[in-house]
C-alpha cells in the first residue's frame, strides 16, 4: 500500500513486517473482545441455570466463556483480514499501526480503532448493566401466567372502592396543590441567589449562590419518600405530611428550574435599568421578573402535574391521598379494587397532562 | 434636572478620560492609553469598526463596566472608585440608548418610559409598578415628544423597531439627563428610519444642550449630526477631527485597506 511504503520511508523490511504483527494481533483482540461479546449475550438471552438454580451469576457466565476458542478465532479472522484487506476495507488497527492514505482516512467507525474502542466501551457497559441488574428475559418470555391474575383484577375494576377511591382522589390533587402553592414563594426567592448571572458582581453574592444551590442540591437528592417518613414523624400520619414532603421537593425542584432560567434572560433589559440609576432590587423586578414570569409558571404547572403523580406513592408511605388506601389493597392481593384505583390515578394524571399543556401552551 | 445633579464649575468638560484600560476577564483587551475630552454641549460620534472598544468606552463612562486602568471624570467628578449607591446617583444624570433598545418586552410602553425615573422613585411602590402621578404626567409628555403618545398602553414588543427605540430615547429623557450615552442607537433599524431616532437625540443636543456621546457607523449620519467625530481602532484612540475633516485616507486608516465607504458622500 502506498501510505504503508510511505510511513516505513528509508524502507526497512523488518520494522514493516513487524508493524503488519502489532495490527494483527491489536486486530486479533478486538475480534476476540467482540466474539465473546456475542456468546455473552447468547448466555444471557439463553436463561441458563446455575447448579443453584437460580440465574448464573456474572462471575459464573465470566467463568464459563470461551476465552481459548475466541482468541484462536479472532487470530485467525484477523489473518483473514489483513490478507484481504483490499476487498475487505483497512481493518481497525491498520490506521494506527501501518497507516491509511489521505483518501481513506475519513472512515466510517467500523474501520477505525477509535470506532472499534468506543462500540467495545458501549458494550460492555451494556452487558455489565445486563448482569448487574439481572435481567432475565427467558422468565420474561415465558412466566407471563403467573401474572395473569393481576392483570386480570386490574382489567376487572371493582366498584366497592370507588367511592373511597374519589375522595381520597381530590385530596390527591389538593395535597399535591398545596405543596406547590407553598413552593412557589420560597423557590422565586431562592432562585435570585442561585441564578450565576445575578451573583458574580461580590464575594458576599457568591456565597450565598455556593450555599443555596448546595443546600438545593442536598434537598433534592433527598427522596420525597425520605421527606414523607420524616414528616410522618414530625406531624404525624395523614396528608398533611404528604403536603410537607413534596413541598420541601417542589421547593428544590421549582428553584433549579426558576435559576436555570434566570440564568438564560437577555442582559440587554438588566443594563437599561441599570443604567437609569435604578437600585437591585429594581433592576431585578423591572430587568429580570417581566422576563422570567411565564416560563416560571409554565414550570409551576408542571410541577403540580409531577406531584400529583408523586403524592400517589406517598400514600404508601402514609402521606395521605390515595396511595394510603392502595398500599393495603396490593399487599391483600384484592386486585380488582388495586385496578379501580389505578384506573382513577391515571386518569387524573391523563387529564392533568392535557390541561396542563393547554395551560403552558397559551402562556409561552 | 435631578436634585443631586453634580454641578462643578462651569470650566470644566462633562466627560474626561484619562489612559483609560480595560481587560476582559478573558484576558481580552478591549481599550488601551484612551485619553478624551468632551465637552459640555458636544454631540461627539465614535466611529470603529465592530470590536474596536466603541461599546466598552461608553459602558465604562456610565461604570456598567469597570474599567482596569485609568480614570474618568464626570462633570469635573471622578468616578472610577464610586460605591454602588453614588455610582446608581451618578448614572441618573447619565442615560443610555442601546442598539438593541433593551426595552423590557412584556411591559406597556409607559411603563417602559417610567423606568427612566426610578432613580428617583420611592423603592416599594416602584417595585409594585406604582409610580406618582406627577412622574406619570411627564412620561406621557416625554412620549408625545417622540411621537408616541398614542402608544402608551401598548405592549412594549408590539412596536416596531424605529419605535422601541424611540420609547427608549423617552426613558432616557425620563431620567432627564445631562449626558446621554447612545451606543449603535440606529444601526439595527431600517436605513429609512435612522433619522426618525437620530432627529430626537438632536434636539436633545441642539435644544437642551445635553451632551451626546455616540457611537454610529453611518458615515451620512456622523457627518450630519455630530459636532466631533473620534474613531477607535482595536482599543486605541486612532484620530479625532470635525466632520468635514473626514475623507478617503482617514476612512482607511480607522476601517482598514481593504475597507469601502458604503455612503454617497462622495469623497
Amino acid at each position: 500500500m502506498v501510505a504503508a511504503a510511505n510511513h516505513s520511508a528509508g524502507g526497512n523490511g523488518w520494522r514493516k513486517v513487524l508493524a503488519r504483527l502489532q495490527a494483527i494481533g491489536i486486530d486479533a483482540v478486538l475480534i476476540a473482545t467482540a466474539l465473546l461479546m456475542v456468546e455473552l449475550l447468547v448466555m444471557a438471552f439463553s436463561g441458563r441455570r446455575g447448579p443453584t438454580g437460580l440465574l448464573l451469576s456474572a462471575e459464573e457466565i465470566l467463568d464459563l466463556l470461551h476465552y481459548g476458542w475466541a482468541a484462536l478465532a479472532g487470530l485467525a479472522l484477523a489473518n483473514f483480514w489483513h490478507l484481504f484487506h483490499r476487498w475487505l476495507g483497512p481493518t481497525p488497527a491498520r490506521a494506527l499501526v501501518v497507516g491509511v492514505p489521505e483518501s481513506e482516512r475519513d472512515l466510517e467507525w467500523t474501520h477505525t480503532l477509535r470506532g472499534w474502542f468506543a462500540a467495545v466501551f458501549i458494550e460492555l457497559t451494556f452487558f455489565a448493566g445486563w448482569l448487574i441488574t439481572e435481567l432475565d428475559l427467558f422468565a420474561f418470555l415465558t412466566k407471563f401466567s403467573k401474572a395473569a391474575d393481576i392483570v386480570r383484577g386490574l382489567a376487572h375494576p371493582s366498584a366497592s372502592v370507588l367511592h373511597e377511591g374519589l375522595v381520597l382522589l381530590v385530596q390527591t390533587i389538593f395535597l399535591a396543590f398545596m405543596a406547590t402553592a407553598f413552593a412557589i414563594p420560597v423557590a422565586f426567592v431562592l432562585a435570585f441567589p442561585s441564578a450565576r448571572n445575578l451573583t458574580r458582581g461580590s464575594a458576599a453574592a457568591r456565597l450565598a449562590y455556593t450555599v443555596s444551590r448546595t443546600f438545593m442540591n442536598f434537598v433534592r437528592a433527598v427522596e420525597p419518600l425520605v421527606w414523607a417518613l420524616i414528616f410522618i414523624s414530625w406531624v404525624g400520619i395523614g396528608p398533611f405530611a404528604g403536603v410537607l414532603a413534596l413541598w420541601v421537593h417542589s421547593v428544590a425542584a421549582l428553584t433549579k428550574l426558576y435559576s436555570e432560567q434566570i440564568e438564560s434572560i437577555d442582559n440587554g433589559p438588566m443594563d437599561a435599568i441599570k443604567a437609569t440609576g435604578a437600585g437591585t432590587l429594581q433592576v431585578l423586578r423591572y430587568g429580570v421578573v417581566p422576563q422570567v414570569i411565564p416560563p416560571f409558571l409554565s414550570f409551576t404547572i408542571y410541577r403540580w402535574d409531577i406531584n400529583v403523580r408523586m403524592s400517589t406513592i406517598i400514600g404508601f408511605v402514609g402521606g395521605g391521598g390515595i396511595g394510603y388506601i392502595l398500599k393495603p389493597r396490593v399487599d391483600l392481593g384484592e386486585w380488582g379494587e388495586v385496578g379501580t384505583l389505578v384506573l382513577l390515578i391515571a386518569g387524573t394524571v391523563w387529564l392533568m397532562d392535557i390541561i396542563s399543556a393547554k395551560i403552558r401552551e397559551r402562556i409561552v | 434636572m435631578s436634585a443631586v445633579a453634580v454641578r462643578a464649575s462651569t470650566t470644566e468638560p462633562a466627560v474626561r478620560i484619562a489612559d483609560l484600560g480595560m481587560v476582559y476577564p478573558g484576558g481580552v483587551r478591549a481599550l488601551e492609553g484612551v485619553d478624551l475630552e468632551v465637552g459640555e454641549g458636544e454631540f461627539l460620534a465614535i466611529l470603529g469598526l465592530s470590536g474596536s472598544g466603541k461599546s466598552t468606552l461608553l459602558r465604562c463612562i456610565n461604570r456598567l463596566i469597570d474599567p482596569t486602568e485609568g480614570k474618568v471624570w464626570i462633570f469635573g467628578r471622578e468616578i472610577t472608585d464610586l460605591g454602588g449607591g453614588e455610582i446608581r446617583r451618578l448614572r441618573r444624570q447619565v442615560a443610555m440608548i442601546f442598539q438593541q433598545f433593551n426595552l423590557v418586552r412584556r411591559q406597556t410602553v409607559l411603563t417602559n418610559v417610567l423606568a427612566g425615573s426610578l432613580g428617583r422613585c420611592r423603592l416599594l411602590p416602584s417595585l409594585m409598578l406604582s409610580f406618582p402621578q406627577s412622574e406619570r404626567d411627564r412620561a406621557l409628555q416625554n412620549l408625545e415628544r417622540v411621537g408616541l403618545g398614542d402608544r402608551a398602553g401598548s405592549r412594549a414588543d408590539t412596536l416596531s423597531g424605529g419605535q422601541q427605540q424611540r420609547v427608549a430615547v423617552a426613558r432616557a429623557l425620563m431620567q432627564e439627563p445631562r449626558l446621554i450615552l447612545a451606543d449603535e442607537p440606529v444601526a439595527s433599524l431600517d436605513p429609512a428610519l435612522r433619522h426618525s431616532v437620530m432627529r430626537h437625540i438632536e434636539a436633545l443636543n441642539r435644544e437642551e444642550g445635553l451632551t451626546v456621546i455616540c457611537s454610529l457607523h453611518d458615515i451620512d449620519l456622523v457627518e450630519r449630526y455630530a459636532t466631533r467625530l473620534v474613531a477607535l481602532r482595536d482599543g486605541h484612540l486612532v484620530w479625532e477631527g470635525m466632520p468635514g475633516d473626514f475623507d478617503r485616507e482617514t476612512f482607511k486608516e480607522i476601517y482598514g485597506e481593504d475597507a469601502e465607504p458604503a455612503s454617497k458622500t462622495g469623497f
